[in-house]
């Protein structure tokens, strides 16, 4: 194994392959405070990608309903309890990752996900949330409900799926960072499905090869946002492009999202894949839980959020979100404006952070009418 | 004395029905290659009982032993050269799916009939090895298999698949153009991807995780299941130079779907000597 620098860590780690990073790397933060669960950026990829023989059951993009929505089913319990307890040393993970806890004739620390695993979408979406006659129906050590975690493929800077390929049918690609599996190469081996912690390669029975999310790079490569983002109602979800933390330009919205703001984080950074999906935890979940799930900084994020309405360039940039359906790799706040633009500065959005408000009486003098409060 | 005497008549009749083994695969000459691996033509041929051995040199390595030994016979027509791989087998795998592998079974043969012999664990750079591989769930389709969901899952419900829009319907070439679509394995001409003609197919080595599909050697094959044991006869074209009392070498290799076996996962062997007798 080599020695490769993992910054989520804050060291080295182990790795199956020595460090390749490309030319930059896709990268995408996610509100978790503004979805609503619907669904549609699942929908959106499951009609333009897996549609097919063989991907029914496939789930590239899923929202799950956190703490127990899971697909599949407990996917990060099972792992968790693999890697068993470990800590973090301030900023700097002290505990072991996937990599480095790789039992004997392995790769990775994985599991095989069965076919019953795949049976449940989302399990605590439908379950009881609250009181029935006579008394809750489930009692269960967390709250039924926190947040809602929308996910897709991590384009990991380690991925585990890549290094699990005892074959060499999965890439990261140069260009931008996506990873993908060689359709022509792969022979269905399922060790990328084992391998990956986040369970997001998928193997289809009827071509015998496994599957994932592109990150839509057919549409990446022409500057546009991939399906599960423009078509995203709560305009949750950015796609940019992430620079290593020593150099992250204030003006690159991911960059100050998460390495300058720290308010977006990795999914699981104790497992060692620097995945480059983050997310803005959610606010009203309990701050040990969004330590499991992203990290020591959560309890941190949490506060920088809260406090957005303070900070304009923060919640300027929010408003980009769901704004355009193009990358937008630059912004800048102007006054009361957020403007997003190319990387050679010429606009692609603008958004005002806040719209006008007006306010009409609830009775109408002139019409000697009382008004209905709808649009 | 009665007792005697009947053991020792139970012997002879023990050994007149068991078949001749030998040290090495013997391939015997036949006027025609049988394609089913119960034909009594088998019966001609000397059986070589190989010992298996988990792949434990690469990873992903097989840390479980499964399949002890793996029994071998083979026919040669002086164009082609078929094997019949036996083995214990006490669970039938050979529907895909998540987490679900398949039986299947190999011959590895060097490219180059050559004294110096290429790395047993898939050839290495410039010794190359040919390898004709055999899967359980390939058989299935080529016995009737549908290529459905349903003839996987016959449960299965699905709303609407894009390529079977109205719009679309008399079109054959959009049909499969659709399909194609969401299929890109089928799309991209991976040899794997089905539907399949053959339940065997062509490969080529050069070391571990450098298996490829590789020049047609006409790959056929068949395997039976029957009694909690495969029958899989494996034919390809016969190594360029095997002339009569020439020698070569064969590797077997056996997975086991239950135990998870795929790809390096696997029960194998060293190189076995392969020679080819008139008789």
């Amino acid at each position: 194994m080599a020695r490769v620098y993992n910054w989520q860590l804050g060291r080295e780690m182990s790795y199956w392959y020595p460090a390749a990073r490309p030319q930059r790397q896709f990268a995408a933060v996610f509100d978790t405070n503004k979805c609503i669960a619907c669904q549609t950026c699942t929908l959106a990829c499951k009609t333009t990608w897996t549609s097919g023989k063989g991907q029914e059951y496939m789930l590239w993009n899923n929202v799950e309903t956190k703490p127990y929505g899971s697909y599949p089913l407990a996917y990060d319990l099972k792992l968790l309890e693999m890697l068993n307890s470990q800590q973090w040393n301030g900023r700097e993970y002290a505990g072991q990752t996937v990599f480095e806890s790789a039992p004997a004739g392995e790769r990775v620390l994985g599991w095989r996900p069965e076919e019953q695993d795949f049976a449940y979408p989302n399990v605590g979406e439908d379950d009881c949330a609250g009181e029935v006659d006579g008394g809750k129906f489930l009692s269960l050590p967390h709250m039924n409900r926190f947040f809602y975690l929308a996910r897709i493929c991590n384009h990991c800077t380690y991925p585990a799926c890549l290094a699990s390929c005892p074959r060499g049918s999965i890439y990261k690609r140069h260009e931008d960072g996506i990873v993908l599996v060689d359709q022509g190469r792969c022979r269905g081996y399922q060790e990328c499905v084992k391998g990956c912690p986040y369970k997001k390669v998928f193997f289809n029975p009827l071509t015998g090869t496994s599957e994932k999310c592109i990150a839509c790079f057919p549409k990446i490569e022409q500057g546009i946002q991939p399906q599960c983002f423009v078509n995203c109602i709560g305009k949750i979800r950015l796609a940019g492009w992430i620079s290593r933390p020593e150099q992250a330009r204030a003006d690159n919205p991911m960059d100050f999202l998460v390495h300058i703001k720290k308010v977006a984080l990795p999914l699981f950074p104790q497992f060692g894949l620097e995945p480059n999906v983050y997310y803005i935890p959610p606010i009203h979940a309990p701050v040990s839980f969004n330590q499991q799930l992203f990290g020591p900084g959560a309890g941190e994020a949490m506060k920088v959020y809260r406090n957005a309405m303070n900070d304009p360039d923060l919640a300027s940039l929010l408003c980009l979100f769901g704004s355009t359906e193009m990358v937008v790799p630059r912004f800048r706040r102007q006054g009361g404006l957020a403007i997003g633009s190319d990387e050679k500065g010429a606009e692609i959005v603008r958004v005002p952070m806040r719209e006008p408000v007006y306010v009409r009486p609830a009775f109408d003098a002139k019409n000697q009418l009382v008004r209905i409060n709808c649009p | 004395m009665r007792y005697t005497v009947l053991f020792v008549l139970l012997l002879a009749a023990g050994c007149a029905r068991a078949p001749k083994k030998v040290s090495e695969v013997v391939a015997v000459s036949a006027a025609q290659l049988p394609a089913s691996p119960s034909d009594a033509a088998w019966d001609r041929a000397p059986e070589h009982v190989a010992k298996m051995v988990p792949q434990d040199l690469v990873e992903p390595r097989l840390m479980t032993p499964s399949t002890p030994e793996v029994r071998v016979r083979a026919l040669t027509d002086g164009t082609e050269i078929s094997f019949r791989l036996e083995w214990e087998d006490a669970t039938r795998s050979d529907k895909p799916g998540p987490a679900r592998m398949n039986d299947a079974c190999a011959i590895q043969i060097p490219e180059k009939l050559d004294k110096d012999l290429p790395e047993p664990q898939m050839g290495q750079d410039g010794k190359r090895v040919q390898v004709t591989y055999w899967r359980a769930d390939w058989q299935a389709t080529v016995d009737g298999r549908g290529d459905t969901i349903q003839d996987l899952y016959p449960n299965a419900s699905v709303d609407h698949y894009p390529y079977e829009a109205k719009t679309l319907e008399g079109g054959a070439a959009a049909h499969k153009e659709m399909a194609l679509r969401y299929a890109p394995a089928r799309a991209l001409g991976n040899l794997r991807a089905g539907p399949r003609s053959q339940p065997v197919e062509d490969l080529i080595a050069a070391g571990p995780g450098t298996l490829s599909p590789g020049p047609s050697l006409g790959a056929k094959g068949r395997g039976v299941y029957g009694r909690q044991r495969w029958s899989v006869v494996i034919s390809r074209k016969l190594p360029g130079g095997l002339d009569v009392d020439q020698r070569t070498h064969v590797a077997l290799a056996v997975w086991e779907g239950s135990q998870h076996e795929t790809g390096a996962r696997k029960m194998r062997t060293g190189w076995i000597p392969l020679v080819r007798r008139a008789k």
